[in-house]
């Protein structure tokens, strides 16, 4: 019974034009993105690889210096792109990709392509993650939005209640007519994809398992979609009016909710403004030492513990420069400093979390996109976590310098240059992306919403079909 | 014939509880939208607000220094931020270079949860470094925000769908079409009245709504009578092109669900699919330059310019005597380099910078040729520009304060160069920023939408007049 139901379903779609031609452009458009995600992919990560191997020379090659002039004339770090933006291109082009890194401060990453783009960037891109999270579910509601209308219209169902048709296997025939298409052009899409970023170079971390995750995670997406579109077809009497009512149930799950919990999010756990937040810090910078300021109270109290501890009484008597250690004290009051700010800006942004995640109740677009950017490397989270790298980097880079300048010199001594070799000996920045393993258990509450929304829709739908 | 028709209309839509339900539905999605917006710009104002007091707060601290320093007293700051130094002055308190939101901000994001409103630009620094990009949640923009602009463009359209889609077709589902060929009317006019009356009836429910929300949040549209007509001019026509394609798809007279799927299709593309295919191809045809590859050559030029710090100094003084004029201590510290240096910098680069905008605005003129394959675009465009939240806004609102950072900075040039000090009779020559607005939205394509409709109502005339009543009887 399955089975029949299932071939007849088939064959149904497959002779109606407005199927072929919905299929025909959906294809279409995913081979479009597809095309146009590669190219950016290839072209960002040349510019990257570029500009990397060009930055790391202009340190390289400074010459004589002092020290902590070096840290002034800083360096930066360049935010690479991963494979799977292929996919999903997430926040990547709200977020800036090179981060300057000099002595005192932590900057922000710096120009994001959206800040480069005309007003329209802001209707979204066509991309393969606007197709499989907007297009592919309009598609699944176009091809079964009458599944079971048109059995009522047709006047077939008093036929198939006369056969004495099992409800369930009935319904589960054509719930897999119905999914069968988009799972073939999930999988299509995810095939071409592995094969493309297996075919180009230095594809870095791109690994199957994590695309093949996010393979399982639109599944899972779609799963609901097909349930729910079914229920609303089984539990209305018209076509018409089952289509308006899974149309809404879209427009509600992928584009309202998200809209309205970003205005939430926004109004109950604001963010500071940059200037607001460059203010707070620079308040709480000037309650500690300040590398630059021997002259404040908090410098007097350094000299006097350090002239203490090594038993000596004038700062020339000992054994580092105590400018290059001040500076280093300095540098590690800012730090604290900015580690404070920006942990409160993830407060703030993880209590905004808690919003999307109780929207997610009437939206299963919510952990989907979530999950699929987490996969993906270009959500929120990785980029935080390559700017806590590159902060990192930049502290221990400033102690390394500010080391070399305390050992090398005497006290007073602004006048010191390191060799012009010394600057080579910097290791190099380097970051990976999150593994998959702590991406998914960072996510288990997405997983955990989306599998509700799975049980909860497939329950529905058993319970409804039942008494069709 | 029409009067039969208004009534009956009107009575089948009050019976339908149709109108009951739009009208909850309007007031709902306008009240929310409209207070989101209103959220946002309240706190637009706060933050600007803020920063006004800080810096008062900061000049009054500066001026009581002033005060103590000129005569002759202790000062327990830093050497370097005390504020007889002028670079101390144009460093450490700098002016407030706000954009007060406009009358109708609340209408459209735009682009404001990208950009910031205001900025405090320094004499050291560049100018093309300044971050004018706003510290928000890049989740926040991925999802947008759910403004009116967001009402009107998106779901208007689908309520108009939803609302027309079975005009036709239902006639003939429930077998009273069969009843109206009788009548002495034509079928195309029959369906043009019916179409004009929900037309009607929306529009009339839309005004209502919209005035309500704007009454009860506390905006006056009668204050600024002239903006809100445009608003509502501009998505009267709007609704009238969704109406007219609505008009042509009924015509067509498939089955209700047939002409529900098609009215979909158009809708998902001219509101999702026409606007980010434009945005790519804009993308793709004007490449912006790569910005990381920006940084290198800046800091390339930075490097070489370090290395000849004291040459740069000597070619400055040389070319602008002007500065120096009543120098006779002939006192050269770091800032007096690094001016000269910054200055050479900025000359450097500019064509570098420049090439951004020309190619920033190239893309804006061909998205301009472009836009009208889908009214959601104007549409979007021009709420924006109400609002005063669009791209063009905040390139002016940069180009204000890069004006304004370069008058901040030639204001402490001849006191540095002169090595005179800053005193409490300077302040209050401190030059001010005062943004300028300027109007970008125009009603021209206000007529144009229209005519767009009227247009689309006519192909749908010209072409229906030849189908019989016979054929849409029998036809499937």
């Amino acid at each position: 019974m399955i089975s029949k139901t299932f071939l007849k379903e088939t064959k149904e779609l497959l002779r109606e034009g407005r199927v072929r031609i919905a299929f025909v452009v959906v294809i279409l458009l995913l081979g479009v993105s597809v095309w146009i995600s590669a190219r950016q992919y290839e072209n960002v990560n040349q510019q990257y690889e570029i500009a990397k191997t060009a930055e790391r020379a202009i340190w390289d090659n400074q010459g004589e210096k002092n020290p902590h002039s070096a840290a002034h004339y800083g360096t930066y770090a360049f935010k690479p792109k991963y494979p799977l933006s292929l996919v999903d291109q997430g926040v990547d082009k709200y977020a800036g990709s090179s981060i300057f890194l000099e002595a005192h401060n932590r900057n922000e990453a710096q120009f994001s392509a959206a800040t480069d783009q005309t007003g329209l960037a802001r209707f979204g891109d066509l991309t393969p993650d606007f197709i499989l999270l907007f297009i592919i579910p309009l598609f699944i509601i176009l091809l079964g939005y009458n599944s079971f209308t048109k059995e009522r219209e047709m006047g077939t169902l008093t036929l198939l209640k006369s056969q004495g048709i099992s409800s369930w296997k009935w319904m589960l025939g054509k719930w897999a007519a119905l999914f069968l298409p988009i799972f073939c052009i999930t999988a299509l899409l995810f095939l071409i994809a592995g094969f493309l970023l297996n075919g180009l170079e230095n594809f870095g971390v791109f690994s199957w398992s994590s695309l093949f995750t996010l393979f399982l995670v639109y599944i899972a997406y779609y799963i609901v979609f097909t349930n729910l579109v079914l229920l609303i077809s089984a539990k209305t009497k018209k076509s018409g009016i089952s289509l308006v009512i899974s149309l809404c149930v879209w427009i509600i799950a992928c584009l309202a909710a998200p809209k309205a919990a970003s205005n939430i999010a926004e109004t109950k756990h604001p963010y500071p403004t940059r200037q607001e937040f460059a203010a707070n810090v620079l308040k709480d910078r000037r309650e500690g030492v300040d590398g630059h300021n021997p002259w404040s109270k908090e410098a007097k109290l350094l000299e006097v513990r350090v002239l203490q501890e090594y038993g000596v009484d004038s700062l020339h008597q000992l054994p580092f420069n105590f400018d290059a250690y001040r500076m280093q004290k300095g540098e590690e009051h800012e730090a604290e400093v900015y580690l404070k700010h920006y942990n409160h800006l993830k407060n703030q942004y993880s209590k905004q979390t808690q919003v999307y995640r109780g929207l997610a109740a009437i939206s299963p677009y919510l952990p989907t996109r979530f999950l699929s950017m987490s996969i993906a490397h270009t959500d929120y989270a990785t980029h935080w976590d390559f700017a806590d790298a590159a902060e990192d980097y930049r502290v221990a880079t400033q102690k390394f310098l500010n080391d070399n300048f305390a050992e090398n010199s005497n006290y007073g001594d602004w006048g010191y240059r390191a060799d012009a070799s010394f600057w080579k000996s910097l290791p190099i920045f380097e970051y990976d992306p999150p593994e998959l393993d702590f991406i998914l258990s960072e996510n288990f509450s997405n997983i955990l919403i989306l599998a509700f929304w799975i049980a909860s829709s497939f329950g529905l739908l058993i319970l409804f079909t039942k008494t069709i | 014939m029409f009067s039969y028709n208004f009534k009956y209309e009107l009575k089948l839509l009050l019976r339908s509880r149709w109108i009951q339900l739009l009208s909850i539905i309007l007031l709902l999605l306008f009240g929310f939208s409209t207070f989101n917006g209103l959220q946002k710009v309240e706190k637009r104002k706060k933050d600007i607000r803020a920063a006004y007091v800080e810096v008062q707060e900061n000049d009054e601290k500066m001026l009581k220094l002033l005060d103590s320093v000129e005569r002759g007293m202790e000062v327990s700051v830093p050497r370097w931020t005390i504020p007889t130094s002028p670079m101390a002055v144009g460093n450490y308190h700098p002016r407030v270079a706000a954009m007060e939101p406009q009358s109708m901000a609340f209408i459209a994001t735009g682009q404001a949860d990208l950009f910031t409103h205001y900025v405090k630009p320094k004499v050291s620094g560049n100018d093309f470094a300044m971050n004018f990009a706003e510290m928000t949640s890049p989740v926040q923009l991925l999802f947008g925000s759910f403004d009116l602009a967001f009402v009107i463009i998106y779901l208007l359209p689908l309520l108009i769908i939803a609302f027309s889609y079975d005009i036709l077709s239902a006639e003939r589902e429930s077998g009273s079409l069969r009843l109206l060929a009788a009548q002495p009317i034509k079928i195309h006019t029959w369906v043009l009245q019916k179409l004009g009356l929900r037309f009607f009836w929306l529009t009339l429910l839309v005004v209502c709504s919209l005035t309500l929300v704007f009454l009860v949040t506390g905006l006056n549209p009668l204050g600024q009578l002239g903006v809100f007509f445009g608003l509502l001019l501009l998505t009267l026509g709007y609704m009238l092109f969704w109406f007219s394609l609505a008009f042509l798809v009924n015509l067509g007279v498939g089955n209700s669900a047939r002409n529900a799927v098609m009215l979909l299709g158009l809708w998902v593309a001219f509101v999702l699919l026409a606007p980010s295919l434009l945005n790519q191809m804009g993308n793709t045809l004007y490449p912006m330059p790569s910005r990381t590859l920006m940084i290198n050559e800046m800091r390339n030029l930075k490097a070489e310019v370090t290395e000849r710090q004291d040459e740069i100094l000597d070619n400055f003084l040389r070319d602008h005597p002007e500065y120096a004029i009543n120098d006779t201590t002939q006192f050269r510290g770091f800032y007096h380099r690094y001016m000269a240096s910054q200055r050479l910098i900025k000359e450097e680069l500019s064509p570098i910078v420049d090439a951004y905008e020309a190619q920033l605005k190239e893309r804006q003129d061909w998205v301009d040729q472009f836009k009208w394959i889908s009214p959601a675009v104007i549409v979007q465009e021009s709420l924006n520009q109400m609002a005063g939240t669009s791209t063009q806004d905040y390139e002016n609102f940069r180009k204000q304060v890069v004006r304004f950072a370069v008058g901040w900075r030639e204001h402490f040039m001849p006191f540095l160069y002169n090595n005179k000090n800053f005193t409490q009779e300077d302040y209050p020559q401190l030059p001010k920023f005062q943004y300028e607005t300027k109007a970008y939205a125009s009603f021209a394509t206000v007529p144009i939408l229209f005519l767009i409709s009227v247009g689309l109502f006519t192909i749908g005339f010209l072409f229906s007049g030849k189908t019989k009543k016979g054929e849409l009887l029998t036809s499937s």
